[in-house]
This record gives structure tokens, C-alpha cells and sequence, in this order.
């Protein structure tokens, strides 16, 4: 009996052993990984608003490559001839349309646009939300702040729309006041009433910046050199809204924003916003970025773009050219050989422009050629011609100075080469119902009148039917 | 409650104890095998109470006994005996005969308890040494696995060295979560990550354009046990045999026992196995003949011109390479050598194990390494105390090269399927290696420059402590004390130097990544356990509690832009560095009560209240109850059919859980960088506050057939296991700007399949004996409920290659794909899961010391996603390309079948995945220990071979493929993985 004290003993120290270690008791767990979201979008400090301010600056550049990729394609300028993924040369061209009726596959590699710019724009709303519980800023510093997050919505809520087309977008996306808002996403509208929806984000941000002082109070990045008080930063919004205006074709409209913008029609082309890259880990660099002659997915061109050029085009040819020749061409399936390669960003930290002069001052050749005025269109076609080693209209086409349709044209063209791979040419063929002037549209082959509702969208609606 | 209950049974036993016998005298005897051989170790108990002993090393007992008495002989792997002690009886032997199914084996079905096998209310599978390793060697213990658990669907994700093996058993038991079974190895709960290495990322093969993926091809880390240690595995294949395990058990349970010592001589085993490994099968890329011709008529990643001038500049075809066989066909040399020692007293015994395995892959620089070395004691203090321990080092390696997924040209099969036989890509005389103009990438660089290893250090150990409170013949109480650590460090070192082709190409050329995981799994418990016979009654009662705790910290620098031949990534241009913490906690209390009515029948009750610092509330305790009956129709007096031996009906229920990953509670904020300034972001992937435990139940019924003295058993079981609220993430509409709450209860699925398994010895003569299972399973999965809308599953596919998708009534495994329906929705094909399997275990043992075994295992029915025919159509190095299309005699079969042709859709790449393989099989000889020197117990010598033959419909290495590793579903995808190798082994043992 002795020895089973003992052992009781011994037991009874092993249970206080237990105890004492905390055996029962299990934590309470906090992220030791990440800073919660209420932490700073609950009254957040003036270094959170920055932090918030920065992301957002940081965010907005997501989704750019599948967008330019996406729509360059569709649009005939490029190709992305990966070659261990043939879906970028098959199906972004429309070989599986038939399966997909008529377009992209909706749950495929190509919706990475549409999630992006939808976390951008929600992002974005975030950032107002919390800035507006923020007591260490003032009405003018809120101002500022939503001023800029609509501004940035607007840019991408438009790519966003353009992509879907006809089948509209969701307008409003969240009500980020009541918990449990994603599990109400707004209705699907038409194009029309998402080009208004845009529109109205725009003017809005517009009239924030208005009350937003002379300085922000969160710091912006190298990118936005130029666009850093709400007043110039406010003519960058009315660029974009005049993008809208172009799309919803109210020239007097696009003419009065481009007046409002940084349009400069003797300034330098290249002036405007930009999205900076750098190495830096956690930073993005520039995804399209390539060594010459690459051979394993390199951006190549379709031959139609060095085909159509005119002679002496400095966007084609010579030292300063967009595209480069290739030592060998490259194929893309069958139908696809490639002489030229892209050769825009000379290295991976090279910016990419968001909206420059070049681009304003086409809205404003467009907008004054559709408005009747041909001679103001004309000269600002010609500043962008003889920017670009081409003579004047009237040296060079004498016979399209009067005729509008062909002044119409020559915008095109003049934008097809000055916006190439930057998310235009297919856009500018659907507005004027010019699909056809896109090459490759034999056979399997097919130009998107617009991608696919991304799956998840059409399960969501399926699934919540009201 | 519970005190008062255990102060019953204390005040009980002084009453019981008290009818102590006088009469008992001592009787000896010795136990032996039907050779006559000595069974040290041996179990001698007195029929109906607790008093027993075991036999010394040379089969040796004493026990004290009453006249009359009935003592009952038994000994794992021999049927057990019953022997009377008639009056003047002093000296017994007891002969036992073996028993392939195990009868006798006592099985550990509670977390302080066990039950005799004849009593189990569950189909628990057990796999002996003998069973495990005793044919051959399979790498791993997964790999030893394989074919050989009845209700286990095992597959190899590649055939790349150091293992890679998913394991489900009896289908999912989750979507997301992981599905893998729980492993306890000695009371340890042991870690089974597996830990990604980068190189599926984009500055290594590019599978994936983010900093970290699931298509690393990465090992599961149960490869670094040491089969050879296993004594015995135990599989809890379900919620009703694995209840008492709460929420870490839904996928069930694998509890491995390793060699405990045993008391008598020291004995001294050395083993040797020397072997090669080769690839099972090639496809013959580079065999497919080339022409001006074919050159004109296919699709090539640079134009048809520029095909042909490459042809020409490269003579035309004059000179071929096989490059397939350049890069897979090495013999790979396997060598293990093993040393144990095993020995001790009646108070101490001890195992201790060396063991050191170095085996070459069979692509040149590929390898798996493993050193271990184990100390097993158990101490008996006294009658009331005794403890044991177990200390067990382990250290692996693997070297496994690049495969898989690719958009670099650097996995090896992507890169041979689009590499022309006349290509010239061996180095020249000065070393440099051709580039590639096709894919971009030299194939042979690979091989010999870029590197993807993976080290583990790993400590296992283990302690147990039983206090015998009260050791009657009718009654014993006692408290079990176990506890566990496992602390393993395992560091992965992904390369590519920066002058490789590739590289050179990119804006930072050169690439390293450094990652280290460590994880610290403790497990502590305490059990009262009280045994008390009443009449023919026994009660079996035990109460205790469980701690288990994880600490994980994951941490990598990846460096883009190295120095010349330099690897350290802190010398990079670009540095990217990584550390992610996670922990959890759970406490678990547990009863239990099994009633044994005289092994006619056994009814146990048992629940488990589980919380957990994974769930939303941290301080609820979710229940997890249990209930089961066996009947044992054939020990009932009634029953007098000879024949039948065995008739044993039985019935369970159990319900088990599993909660969500670490992190799913949180809604974080992501950090991000512009123009070197740091910024928040909101996160796209929401978590979840109120996050419960998934639950699973399962019902199993059975039946237990022993015919003919057990020359013929059968179990045949059947069972209905639900996933309740299994959870994944919640897609929701991306509109939003939020793609999903990453952890939500979204619905039910369920498991329902049938298991019969048929051991026989149908010769059992002088000098031949057979002994045969056959076993054949199935599951059928089915999504019940399902509150959210249908949708792909993450990581499962390729587009429309083939992407698996949860659909309410089907199944989740189902591979859906296009064309697209009128009404949108795809359309579905067949399932990665088979439809039933098959496997056959034969040993035949003849002239007394030969001894032929081998396992033959069937997948039927089971479709993989596979890009195989597409990746080598498209590279022209599919054997039948230059075929006619049987639609346009114009145009080759190796052009019309693929993506983007008239008529081709997901159909072309689902394909049938069935095979038969010979897992194993083997020749054994033991010399006569008639012919030995003295000093030599034994000497072994026999040949074996592991996956040596392989019958499949399939196209590509292996029908055992899966791209994105261990996953419930997703597995099955297939981008020309890594071979899987044939192993052949001559072996020797000796024991002193």
C-alpha cells in the first residue's frame, strides 16, 4: 500500500505540473501576421491615413498587365506568345468562342482585370470611409481624400466597363457602412447607365477637390509629379472624364473637360500621371518589360501594325520606335507570325503612363473634328504627326482635309499608333463600329464584342436571384 | 461528477481485493511457433482476470495459477490459444500457429485504451512490420502504405524523389481543409506539412506568377519516418472509429507503434539492401520521327520557316538525341543499411536503432537521403510504476530537380515535350550550352545546374508513465500519463544561377530562395483508466484529458540578381523576405465506458468535448460523441456451426471535426510598397469572427467472418460518413471588390462506400503455405447541401483543360469543362476519385525457408486532367503525331487533337487514369539456422521490387500525378510530372 501512495504521489504532482502550465486554458488569437483592418479604418492616425493613402496609390496599378494584354490582343496590336500557354494566342482571339458563347471563358485566366479594378474601386471607398472617421483631419483635408479615391475610381470602374460592354457592371458594389455589405452587390446596368455611373464619380471627385484647400494631407508618389495639389490634381480627373465623355460621344462635353484638363496642345506629348515601379520587395515592377528577343512569352506585335504605318512613323521605325524587329520571327499558333516585338519599357522599373497630353490632345482633334470645327482638329493632329516624324495632313493626305469620316479615320490611326498596347485600339473599333478593320477574323477566329460576366458574377446572380 | 465516480470505484476494489486466492501454484512453459521456434514476448494471462505475464527471449514463462484454471496464450501475429491447467500439471508448452489476419492483435482504438481485434466494432485496418516493409522498401511510409489499406485512396503526386503521397481515407473529408489523416507515432501527434519551397514560382519554373503557390511540387513530411522503426500501423479510417480524437481527427487517424525492446538476450539485426532504381516508364519523346514534311504541317513555337532552317542548321535529323533518356533514364543506386539492438530485463528493456538510406533518383542530381536513429526504453519501477520513452533523430534530404507546371521551360517533362530530337542541346567542348530557341530554356542546364533541395532535421520524442493505483485480478485503476514533441526544421534551397539561359533573360538574373519552416507540434495527456470484472462482465471506464498545441514559423529570402556563382540571396539586387507566425492550442476532455459481456458483446460509449484556439469562440467546448456494438454471435453457446469460427456483427457512430486554418478568423490589411513607402491595403479575402469546427459523422456496419479455424476470414464493413458544414472559402460576387470570406460553412458532403476484404490460407501443407488477401473498396462523394452557388475549386485545373467544381448532387471530384451548356453551365466528365479498387497480397512460403510474396493493386475508374497529349502534340513529340487525323487525311492526328482545333474541347483531356500495378514482390531465402555458425540467429537473403510493372490506358509517366500537391480535390492534374521509378533490391539481414 505504501508504494500506491506513493504512485498517488507522484500522480498528484503530475496533475500540478498540468495545471500549473496553463494545460487548459487556449489563446485568444490576434493576427501576428498582418494589422487588422478595424485598427485603421476606425479613427485612423494622420501615419495610417498616409499608409491607406499610399496602398491606395500602390492598389490602383493591379490588374494593368491583363488589361492592356486583354484588350491589345482582342484589338489586334499584339500578342502574348507564351509558349507554354497557347491561350493567350487561342481563346484571347476567339478560337473557343463557340464554346464560350462568343467570347472569353468566364472562369478562365482572363477576369483578372475585372477582380482588380472592382478591389481598386472598393479600395478606394475604404479609404474615404475611414479618412471620414479620421478627427485628426480636417473637412478640407476629407475633401481631398475623396477627392483623389473617385478619381482613381472612376479611371478604373471605366476599364472596367469597357471590357464588359453590353453587359454592364455592377454600379453600386457595397454600402461599406453595414456589416456584412459583400453579400450585397449592387445591379448589373447597361454600358449607357455604367458610362453615367462613371461620370458621376468623376464630377463628384471633381467637386471634392474643389473644397480641398491648396495642399492634400497624405504624401503622393513620383508618379504623380505635377498632380499633387487638389487643383492640378483636379485637371487630371477632368482628363479622365473627358475619356467618358469621348465614350458616351458628347463632344461639347468631352471639349469642355479637356478645357478643365492638362491638355497643352503645344506642351510636351509625354506630360501626365504615371505608375512608378521599382524592385523593391512588395512593390510591383513593370510587367511588361522584356529582353529583346526572348523566346519564351514575349509581347509581339502583329505585322498589320508595322504593315499600315506610314513610312518614317517614328512609333514604328528608327531608334525610338514602340516595336522592335525581331532577329527571327516569332509564331503564335498557326495563324500568327510575328516579325516585331514590343519594345516600349526599356527596363522593369520604367513608368507607365496613366493619361498623358499625347492622349488629350487626340480627344481634343476627335472632339473638335466631330464638333465641325475640322481646322482645330487638324492642327492638333498635326502637332501629333510632326511629333512623330510624319508630315502635316495637308502635305501628306490633301484629299481628307475636308472630309470628316476620313479626318475621323486619320484620329484613329493616329491614335492606334500613339496609345499602342495602352488598353485603346478595340475600344476605338467598337465605338465606331469597326470591328472590321481588325485583322485575323477568319476561321476560328473571332473579335470579342465584349468579355464574358466573369463566372463567379453569374453564379452569385444565379444562386441571388433578387 | 466525474470524482465521485472514480471514488466508486476506489472504495470497490479494497472489497474485491480482498478475495485474493491462496491456492495459486507456479506452472512454467514455454511458447513457441509451429516450427517449434521460441515466441519471446509472448502474452500469458489467466482466462477471466487481469494477472498475466510475458514470455522471456527464449519463450519462457512462469505464472502462478489455480488448479483448473485456464490460461489464454497470445502473441501478435499468431492465433492464441487456451490451455487448462489440470492439477498436476507444473510445465506446459503452448504451440501457436500463425494468423494472417491478426485475430489476436490487441488494438489501440482509444486514446488510454485498447481492444482485443475480435472484439473492435470497427473495420480498423492494421499493418504489421512484416506487411509494412517486409516484402521491399518503398521509400516512404506513405509509399509502404499504398495497396495495401483497405478503404485508403493513396496516390503519389509525382514520382520525384522523397515522397509526395496523398492520403484519403474513405474519401474527403473536406474541400479546402486539409483532408489528410492524422498521424500519431508513439502518442506523438506528428507534423505531415507540406512546406512549399518557391520553385513554382516565377523566378524558378514559373508555374505561378505569385511570390508562393501550391504547384512547388513539394513533399509531405511523414516521408522522414523511418519505416523500418514501425512496429505496427493502425488505421482509424472514419469519425466512428476516431472519435475519441475530436477535432484533429476527420480525416481519420494512422497511429504507428515503433519496436519496443524485449526482455532476454541482446539481440543484434543487420541489414543491408542494395538496389537501382530506373524509370517505370518512358514516353519516347525524342523517338518521334521529324521531317521537312511534318515540319510544314504543325504548329511550332516559332514559324514553320524558322522551324525548317533550325531543322537544316541542326542536319536535318542526321543526328538525334534522347533527350528523355539523357534526362530520366540514370540507374539510380539505393542503398540502406540498418542496425538494431534489442534486449533488456524485466525491468528495462530497450530498442536502439541505427539506420542510414542514400538513394539516387533516376534523373542525374536527383536524390533522397535519410539518417535515423531511435532509443526505445520502458522502465518498470516497480508493480506500480512504470514509464517509457522514446528518442528518435531523424535527418533527410531530397534533391528533385524541377518538374510539373512551367511557363520558364524549366520542369523538365514541359520542356522534353517541346524539344526536338535533333535539336543539339548537350554542352560543347568548352561547356556552353546551346540555347533554346523553342522553349527558352537548355533542358541539360537544368539537369546540371539548377537546384531545388530540401533538408529536415527532425527530433521525435515521446514519454509514457502508467501509476497503478490497484492491480487486482478483477480489478485495476490506473493513470496513464503520455506526452509528446515533435520539433523538425526543415530548409528548402531553390537556385537557378544567373548565367542559365533563362535567367538571363529576366531584368535580375539569378534567383535563390532560402526557406525555413519550423514546427513545434506538443501533445500532453492524462487518463484515469479503471478496469473492473464483474462476473462476466467487464468494464472498461476511462476519463483524461488532452493538450495539444502547434508553434509554426515560416520564413524565406528569396534573392533576384545574384553575383556570379554566388547563391546567397542577401546578395541579390532584389531582395524579398517572408515570415509568417501561426499557433494554435486545443484542449480536449474525453470519457469513455466499454461494457465487454464474456467476448460476446461489447458496447462502447465514449464523447469528447473539444475547444480550440482556431475556432470563433475560443472558450466553447463543441462535443464530439461516439457509440458502438459488437456482437459476437459465435462465442454464444448457441452457436454450433464448427465451420464458422468467427461471426461477429457490429454497428458504430462517431462524429470527429476539424477546424479552420490558422488565420481564417482574421480580416487583415495587406502591406504594400510604392516609391519605397509602405501602405495598407484592404484585403480581398475576408475572414471570418464566428468560425466553427467542420463536424463529420459516420455510421459503419460490419460483419466478421471466421470460417474453417480462420483458414477463411471476411470483413466486410459498410459506412455513411457526412462532412456537416465543411468549410471553404465563400466565393463572393468579385463585383464587389471582396473575392470571398476565406473560411464560411458552406455545406454538407458525404462519403458513402463499402469494404470487403477476403484472408485465406488455401494451402497450408508441409511444405507449402499461401496465405492471400484480396481486398476490393469504393466511395462514392457527393455534395448534399450547398448554400452558396456553385463553384470551382481553387488550384484544380487549367481552364478549360479540365477544373474540378462543387456542384450540389455530385461530386466534388468531378472534372467539368467545356462546351458550354445553352444555359452557360459546363459540362460535367468524369471523376478523379476512383470507382473501385482492387488489391491482392499473396505469401507463400515453401521448403520451410523461401518465402514469395507480392501485391498486385487495381485503380479502376479513376480520370485525371491531363495536359500530356496536348504538351507533346504541341511540341511534335508525341509518339503517333505524324498519324492522319481520321477526320482530314490532310492534317496529323498531333495538330487535330489539339485545343483550338474544329471540335476539340475539355473532352480531349480528360482522360482514364485506371492502372494495374505490381507494387510489390519479392524472393526470400533464410539459410538454416542448422548451417549457421554458432553465434548467427539468422541469416535473410532475398530480391524485391517495388513498383516493378504497370498496366494503364493512360498517356504520361505515371497515372499518379498531381500538379498541386496534397489536396482533397484538384489532385489528378497532370503536366508530364516526374516518373515514377521501378526499385529492385537485393537484400541481406543478419541477426546475432
Amino acid at each position: 500500500m505504501k508504494k500506491t501512495y506513493k504512485s498517488i504521489l507522484i500522480a498528484s504532482c503530475t496533475a500540478l505540473m498540468l495545471s500549473s502550465c496553463g494545460f487548459f486554458e487556449v489563446e485568444n488569437s490576434v493576427d501576428p501576421n498582418a494589422v487588422s483592418l478595424d485598427a485603421v479604418s476606425n479613427n485612423p492616425t494622420d501615419k495610417q491615413i498616409n499608409q491607406l493613402a499610399i496602398g491606395l496609390q500602390s492598389t490602383v496599378r493591379s490588374g494593368l498587365v491583363d488589361f492592356y494584354r486583354n484588350t491589345g490582343t482582342v484589338g489586334r496590336e499584339i500578342v502574348y506568345s507564351a509558349s507554354t500557354d497557347n491561350r493567350y494566342f487561342n481563346e484571347l482571339l476567339g478560337t473557343e468562342s463557340t464554346n464560350f458563347n462568343g467570347a472569353n471563358d468566364p472562369n478562365g485566366i482572363f477576369n483578372t482585370y475585372y477582380s482588380a479594378f472592382s478591389q481598386t474601386r472598393r479600395r478606394a471607398e475604404v479609404v474615404i470611409k475611414s479618412a471620414e472617421t479620421a478627427t485628426v483631419l480636417s473637412e478640407a483635408q476629407k475633401s481631398g481624400i475623396r477627392g483623389f479615391a473617385k478619381t482613381l475610381q472612376g479611371l478604373v470602374t471605366l476599364n472596367m466597363l469597357n471590357m464588359q460592354g453590353k453587359n454592364g457592371i455592377r454600379e453600386t458594389f457595397s454600402d461599406l457602412s453595414s456589416p456584412g455589405d459583400q453579400l450585397k452587390p449592387g445591379k448589373f446596368g447597361t454600358y449607357e447607365s455604367g458610362l453615367v455611373v462613371v461620370k458621376k464619380m468623376l464630377d463628384d471627385g471633381a467637386a471634392e477637390l474643389d473644397k480641398a484647400g491648396t495642399a492634400f494631407a497624405f504624401p503622393l508618389t513620383g508618379g504623380y509629379t505635377g498632380f499633387t495639389t487638389p487643383a492640378t490634381m483636379k485637371r487630371f480627373n477632368r482628363g479622365i472624364a473627358a475619356r467618358v465623355a469621348m465614350y458616351q460621344k458628347d463632344f461639347p462635353g468631352m471639349i469642355a473637360t479637356l478645357n478643365q484638363s492638362f491638355l497643352d496642345l503645344n506642351g510636351s506629348l509625354t506630360t501626365g500621371p504615371n505608375f512608378t515601379f521599382s524592385t523593391t520587395a512588395g512593390d510591383a515592377v513593370n510587367g511588361f518589360f522584356q529582353a529583346p528577343d526572348d523566346a519564351g512569352a514575349p509581347y509581339v506585335a502583329f505585322n498589320q501594325h508595322i504593315t499600315s504605318a506610314e513610312a518614317g512613323d517614328t512609333r514604328v521605325f528608327g531608334p525610338t520606335a514602340k516595336v522592335r524587329q525581331r532577329t527571327t520571327p516569332r509564331q503564335s499558333g498557326p495563324a500568327i507570325t510575328s516579325t516585331h516585338e514590343v519594345r516600349m519599357y526599356t527596363t522593369n522599373t520604367v513608368p507607365v503612363s496613366i493619361l498623358r497630353n499625347e492622349e488629350l490632345i487626340l480627344m481634343w482633334a476627335e472632339a473638335q473634328i466631330q464638333a465641325g470645327t475640322l481646322a482645330t482638329g487638324i492642327a492638333a493632329l498635326d502637332r501629333i504627326r510632326t511629333a512623330h516624324g510624319l508630315r502635316t495632313l495637308a502635305q501628306a493626305k490633301p484629299t481628307i482635309l475636308t472630309n470628316k469620316d476620313a479626318l475621323i479615320d486619320e484620329v484613329l490611326n493616329q491614335r492606334r499608333y500613339s496609345l499602342f498596347f495602352e488598353g485603346h485600339r478595340w475600344f476605338d473599333a467598337k465605338r465606331y463600329a469597326k470591328i472590321s478593320i481588325l485583322p485575323l477574323q477568319t476561321g476560328t477566329f473571332k473579335v470579342f464584342e465584349n468579355f464574358n460576366r466573369p463566372d463567379a458574377e453569374v453564379q452569385w446572380d444565379a444562386r441571388n436571384p433578387n | 461528477m466525474r470524482k465521485n465516480f472514480r471514488l466508486l470505484w476506489v472504495l470497490g476494489l479494497f472489497f474485491v481485493g480482498l478475495t485474493l486466492q491462496a491456492q495459486d501454484r507456479a506452472v512454467s512453459g514455454k511458447v513457441t511457433d509451429a516450427s517449434g521456434s521460441a515466441l519471446p514476448g509472448a502474452n500469458i494471462q489467466v482466462k477471466g482476470t487481469n494477472k498475466g505475464t510475458t514470455a522471456n527471449s527464449d519463450g519462457m514463462f512462469t505464472i502462478n495459477v489455480a488448479s483448473g484454471a485456464k490460461i489464454v496464450v497470445s502473441s501478435i501475429g499468431f492465433t492464441s490459444k487456451e490451455v487448462t491447467i489440470s492439477g498436476g500439471t507444473s510445465n506446459v508448452t503452448v504451440s501457436l500457429s500463425e494468423d494472417s489476419r491478426n485475430l489476436e492483435e490487441i488494438v489501440v482504438t482509444g486514446l488510454a485504451t485498447s481492444v482485443k481485434r475480435t472484439n473492435l466494432a470497427n473495420a480498423v485496418t492494421s499493418l504489421s512490420a512484416k506487411q509494412l516493409t517486409g516484402t521491399t522498401r518503398p521509400q516512404t511510409l506513405d509509399g509502404a502504405m499504398n495497396g495495401k489499406l483497405i478503404g485508403a485512396n493513396i496516390s503519389a503526386n509525382s514520382g520525384a524523389p522523397g515522397g509526395g503521397f496523398s492520403v484519403r481515407l474513405r474519401g474527403i473529408s473536406s474541400i479546402n481543409l486539409s483532408s489528410e489523416p492524422l498521424y500519431i507515432v508513439d502518442g506523438v501527434y506528428v507534423n505531415n506539412s507540406q512546406f512549399q519551397t518557391g520553385a513554382g514560382t516565377g523566378s524558378f519554373n514559373g508555374a505561378t506568377g505569385q511570390t508562393s503557390g501550391t504547384q512547388d511540387q513539394a513533399t509531405n513530411r511523414i516521408a522522414d519516418i523511418n519505416p523500418a522503426d514501425i512496429e505496427n500501423v493502425e488505421v482509424l479510417k472514419g469519425p466512428s472509429a476516431a472519435a475519441i480524437y475530436g477535432t484533429r481527427a476527420n480525416a481519420g487517424v494512422i497511429i504507428i507503434t515503433t519496436k519496443k525492446g524485449k526482455a532476454g538476450k541482446t539481440s543484434i539485426s543487420f541489414g543491408q539492401d542494395v538496389g537501382y532504381a530506373e524509370a517505370l516508364r518512358l514516353i519516347g519523346m525524342q523517338k518521334t520521327p521529324w521531317d521537312a514534311d511534318k515540319i510544314s504541317k504543325g504548329i511550332w513555337l516559332v514559324s514553320n520557316d524558322e522551324m525548317l532552317d533550325l531543322f537544316k542548321a541542326n542536319g536535318s535529323g542526321s543526328k538525334t538525341v534522347d533527350y528523355e533518356k539523357e534526362v530520366y533514364g540514370n540507374k539510380g543506386l539505393l542503398r540502406t543499411s540498418r542496425l538494431s539492438l534489442s534486449g533488456g530485463t524485466d525491468k528495462i528493456k530497450f530498442y536502439a536503432a541505427a539506420n542510414t538510406t542514400k538513394e539516387d533518383g533516376i534523373q542525374k542530381n536527383t536524390g533522397f537521403n535519410r539518417a535515423s536513429v531511435r532509443l526505445n526504453l520502458d522502465y518498470k519501477l516497480n508493480d506500480f510504476v512504470d514509464f517509457s520513452i522514446g528518442s528518435n533523430y531523424l535527418n533527410t534530404f531530397t534533391s528533385r530537380s524541377f518538374s510539373g507546371n512551367d511557363n520558364n521551360g524549366v520542369s523538365l517533362g514541359y520542356n522534353l515535350a517541346y524539344l526536338p530530337n535533333w535539336l543539339e542541346q548537350r554542352p560543347d567542348a568548352q561547356g556552353v550550352y546551346p540555347q533554346n530557341p523553342l522553349t527558352g530554356q537548355n533542358i541539360l542546364e537544368v539537369v546540371d545546374k539548377a537546384q531545388n533541395l530540401e533538408r529536415t532535421n527532425r527530433f521525435i520524442q515521446s514519454f509514457a508513465a502508467n501509476f497503478n493505483f490497484i492491480k487486482t485480478e478483477k480489478h485495476s485503476l490506473k493513470l496513464s500519463v503520455q506526452g509528446g514533441l515533435d520539433y523538425l526544421l526543415t530548409e528548402s534551397d531553390a537556385y537557378m544561377p544567373d548565367n542559365i539561359q533563362f535567367q538571363t533573360r529576366r531584368a535580375n538574373p539569378g534567383a535563390a530562395r532560402l526557406t525555413k519552416n519550423r514546427n513545434i507540434n506538443t501533445n500532453l495527456q492524462a487518463f484515469l483508466v479503471d478496469q473492473l470484472s464483474v462476473n462476466k462482465f467487464n468494464f472498461n471506464t476511462s476519463v483524461g484529458t488532452v493538450r495539444l498545441e502547434t508553434n509554426q514559423e515560416i520564413s524565406y529570402i528569396q534573392g533576384d540578381g545574384l553575383p556570379s556563382n554566388q547563391r546567397n540571396p542577401s546578395l541579390a539586387t532584389v531582395r524579398t523576405p517572408f515570415v509568417n507566425f501561426a499557433k494554435w492550442q486545443d484542449v480536449g476532455l474525453v470519457a469513455q465506458e466499454e461494457i465487454n459481456w464474456d467476448d460476446k458483446v461489447i458496447a462502447t460509449a465514449g464523447i469528447r468535448f473539444d475547444k480550440s484556439s482556431l475556432n470563433g469562440d475560443n472558450q466553447k467546448y463543441y462535443a464530439f460523441p461516439k457509440a458502438s456494438l459488437a456482437v459476437n454471435v459465435a462465442n454464444f453457446d448457441f452457436w454450433k456451426v464448427p465451420a464458422v469460427s468467427q461471426l461477429k456483427l457490429r454497428a458504430a457512430y462517431g462524429e470527429t471535426g476539424n477546424p479552420a486554418n490558422f488565420g481564417a478568423l482574421f480580416t487583415s490589411t495587406a502591406s504594400v510598397i510604392i516609391a519605397g513607402q509602405s501602405g495598407l491595403i484592404s484585403p480581398t479575402s475576408n475572414g471570418n469572427a464566428g468560425i466553427e469546427p467542420e463536424r463529420a459523422t459516420e455510421i459503419e456496419a460490419g460483419v466478421d467472418l471466421g470460417l474453417f479455424n480462420n483458414r477463411i476470414s471476411i470483413e466486410a464493413s459498410v459506412y455513411n460518413k457526412k462532412v456537416l458544414n465543411y468549410i471553404d472559402a465563400f466565393s463572393l460576387s468579385p463585383g464587389t471588390g471582396v473575392s470571398q470570406i476565406a473560411a464560411f460553412p458552406v455545406g454538407d458532403l458525404q462519403n458513402r462506400g463499402f469494404e470487403l476484404g477476403i484472408t485465406a490460407v488455401p494451402v497450408q501443407k508441409e511444405n507449402i503455405t499461401w496465405n492471400t488477401t484480396f481486398n476490393i473498396w469504393n466511395n462514392i462523394t457527393k455534395i448534399t447541401r450547398l448554400i452558396v452557388p456553385e463553384y470551382q475549386v481553387g488550384a484544380s485545373g487549367f481552364g478549360a483543360f479540365g477544373t474540378n467544381r462543387i456542384r450540389l448532387g455530385e461530386s466534388p471530384n468531378s472534372w467539368y469543362g467545356t462546351p458550354l451548356l445553352p444555359d452557360g453551365s459546363r459540362t460535367r466528365y468524369e471523376a478523379s476519385q476512383p470507382k473501385v479498387q482492387f488489391s491482392w497480397n499473396n505469401n507463400i512460403t515453401f521448403f520451410k525457408n523461401f518465402e514469395l510474396s507480392f501485391l498486385l493493386h487495381v485503380s479502376q475508374g479513376n480520370y485525371n486532367a491531363s495536359l500530356n497529349q496536348e504538351l507533346t502534340d504541341e511540341g511534335g513529340t508525341s509518339p503517333d503525331w505524324g498519324t492522319a487525323s481520321a477526320t482530314d487525311r490532310n492534317i496529323p492526328v498531333g495538330v487535330a487533337r489539339q485545343l483550338g482545333q474544329p471540335g476539340i474541347t475539355t473532352r480531349q483531356f480528360i482522360v482514364d487514369a485506371s492502372y494495374i500495378k505490381l507494387r510489390e514482390v519479392a524472393l526470400y531465402y533464410n539459410i538454416p539456422k542448422t548451417i549457421l555458425p554458432k553465434g548467427l540467429e539468422g541469416i535473410r537473403v532475398g530480391f524485391s521490387g517495388n513498383n516493378v510493372f504497370m498496366s494503364t490506358p493512360y498517356f504520361g509517366y505515371d497515372p499518379e500525378a498531381s500538379n498541386f500537391g496534397n489536396r482533397p480535390v484538384g489532385g489528378g492534374v497532370d503536366l508530364l510530372s516526374f516518373p515514377s521509378s521501378r526499385r529492385l533490391f537485393f537484400h541481406l539481414n543478419v541477426n546475432f
